[in-house]
């Protein structure tokens, strides 16, 4: 049927994941480190600051925000840009346009396999040591389906962007630069790095009317509020599907125009 | 084999570097992509740690200026890695794919040459934007300017430098060994991320880590001291030249080893 070919490229996308074993390992070495480094550099801010919540978060919840983050980033970051970038410069992208498939969707696919395996080495794992480390600051409840629900949208929204990026080296032929940018960009402005509520005023402000806070910041404020107001989560998720739709649109539009603009070298 | 002095191989980069340059240019929009992208890292670094000072005005003991000064001085100290041995990145590739074995048959040093292959230009945004941080910093924190100073300012950077060239080499290294060497080579870029902060904020065991296993420390905290606190400058700063150079040599070492028993691929 028609969902045999998605099931596929998500099978194959998982045993492709699998053969890079040593290079997990030492991914997750890296992030242990990097929780590590994060974790004292908070408690000193936090020891000097003086007072136990700042900004409404507390030390647990602004350690649970930005752990969790890293393991959002771990399992959202499918290196499109790349990917589509050395496509273009090898010209496998002019193979990949002949697949009964359309690319956009073609390209998804092919890494939600990644999702699966990722989802379950890295993000379960994290979540749980954190959930048992913080004893309770995570609050178990209906929150996790809304978490779920504003991760997918998420990862919808995470993409749309990735390609829109990806599809701008088809005219810059330029990877590393274009891709250090994009992610400058939505690290710093998603509240990846640093959570959007320690922001100061102006630049909060500004940060809303982005789509990027709806990556990071959206999911992860959702899980930390145990008991939200229905007004509230309602107005986070539905400004996440209004990106969700907005830049899968864009995204579409703008790969259709561009491509045309494809000068694919030899063969 | 006859020693060749520092004259001959300073005439050799030059050479190089001009090919290099000229090679460089023919990509023209990538290099200025490039750039304005390394300018945006920059940016959105020096944005977040001033998010971070707004809520807080000091970190364990360390002020704004003091952690600003830390930021550049590593930011000063990390450009000779980005500038003159940026080719350490394609070393894995060279080796994988054979073509290293060129570099084997040239009558000069092999690590030399191999290095003099790329100027990484965009390093040198790096510098400009650490030594305004730096320079604002020190007219900030009301330190003397006195000729003395910039001379233990220049022996110190330099020094601090040599420790992040050493861990990189070493890194990259690796491949002689273990095929891939991406993920070692991307774990040691990461630690360069913490270089900016004092490891007071650490605990014993980790401050001992970054020191000894690790030595992050040296990139830009215990050399800062000497500019920073003259009159508490504990007896590690002192000997961080030492531990430069000490460090550099070793993993040139490592690395020649690796590269004197490369015996290609056979093509």
């Amino acid at each position: 049927m028609n969902l045999k070919k998605y099931i596929t490229l998500t099978r194959a996308g998982m045993i492709e994941s699998l053969q890079f074993r040593l290079g997990t390992l030492v991914i997750i070495a890296g992030n242990l480190l990097y929780l590590i480094v994060v974790y004292f550099l908070w408690k000193a801010i936090y020891a000097s600051a003086g007072t136990d919540t700042v900004n409404g978060m507390t030390f647990s919840d602004t350690l649970i925000y930005l752990v969790l983050a890293t393991a959002l980033f771990n399992f959202m970051e499918m290196y499109i840009v790349w990917e589509m970038g050395r496509s273009i410069q090898s010209g496998k992208i002019a193979l990949d346009l002949l697949k009964p498939m359309e690319y956009r969707r073609y390209m998804f696919w092919s890494y939600s396999g990644s999702f699966v395996t990722q989802f379950f080495f890295t993000f379960l794992p994290t979540f749980i040591v954190v959930a048992a480390v913080t004893q309770g600051a995570i609050h178990l409840g209906f929150n996790l389906l809304f978490f779920v629900i504003s991760v997918v949208m998420a990862v919808s929204i995470n993409y749309s962007i990735d390609f829109l990026v990806g599809t701008i080296c088809l005219y810059t032929e330029s990877i590393w630069g274009i891709n250090i940018m994009k992610q400058v960009i939505v690290t710093l402005l998603s509240g990846a790095t640093i959570p959007i509520a320690f922001f100061p005023e102006p630049l909060k402000t500004i940060v809303y009317f982005l789509p990027f806070q709806s990556i990071y910041n959206a999911p992860l404020s959702i899980l930390l509020e145990g008991h939200p107001q229905p007004l509230a989560l309602l107005a986070t998720l539905g400004l996440q599907l209004f990106w969700c739709i907005t830049m899968t649109i864009l995204s579409r539009l703008f790969w259709k125009a561009s491509l045309r603009q494809i000068t694919v070298n030899g063969g | 084999m006859k020693r060749k002095g520092l004259g001959f191989y300073l005439r050799i980069y030059g050479k190089i570097l001009a090919q290099d340059l000229k090679s460089k240019m023919s990509y023209r929009a990538d290099f200025i992509i490039s750039t304005i992208g390394m300018i945006f890292t920059n940016i959105a670094g020096f944005i977040s740690f001033w998010i971070l000072f707004q809520n807080f005005p000091s970190v364990g003991g360390w002020s704004y200026y003091e952690m600003l000064f830390l930021y550049g001085f590593s930011l000063v100290s990390l450009t000779p890695v980005q500038c003159f041995f940026d080719n350490n990145w394609s070393l894995r590739m060279y080796v994988y794919s054979g073509d290293f074995i060129k570099y084997c048959f040239r009558p000069i040093n092999l690590f030399f040459y191999y290095q003099s292959e790329v100027f990484d230009i965009k390093g040198l945004g790096q510098l400009a934007f650490g030594i305004g941080t730096l320079a604002y910093s020190w007219s900030r924190l009301g330190l003397d300017f006195t000729p003395l100073m910039l001379l233990k300012m220049i022996i110190f950077l330099l020094t601090a430098s040599l420790i992040m060239i050493a861990l990189q080499n070493a890194a990259a290294a690796t491949c002689f060994w273990i095929q891939n060497s991406f993920y070692v080579l991307d774990l040691v870029t990461r630690f360069k991320d913490y270089a900016k902060y004092p490891i007071t904020i650490f605990s014993p065991v980790f401050r001992f880590i970054f020191t000894f296993v690790m030595p992050v420390a040296f990139i830009a905290y215990y050399p800062s001291f000497v500019i920073l606190r003259p009159d508490e400058v504990p007896l590690l700063s002192w000997l961080s030249p030492l531990i430069g150079v000490l460090f550099f040599w070793l993993s040139y070492k490592i690395w020649m080893k690796g590269a004197m028993s490369y015996s290609g691929t056979g093509s």
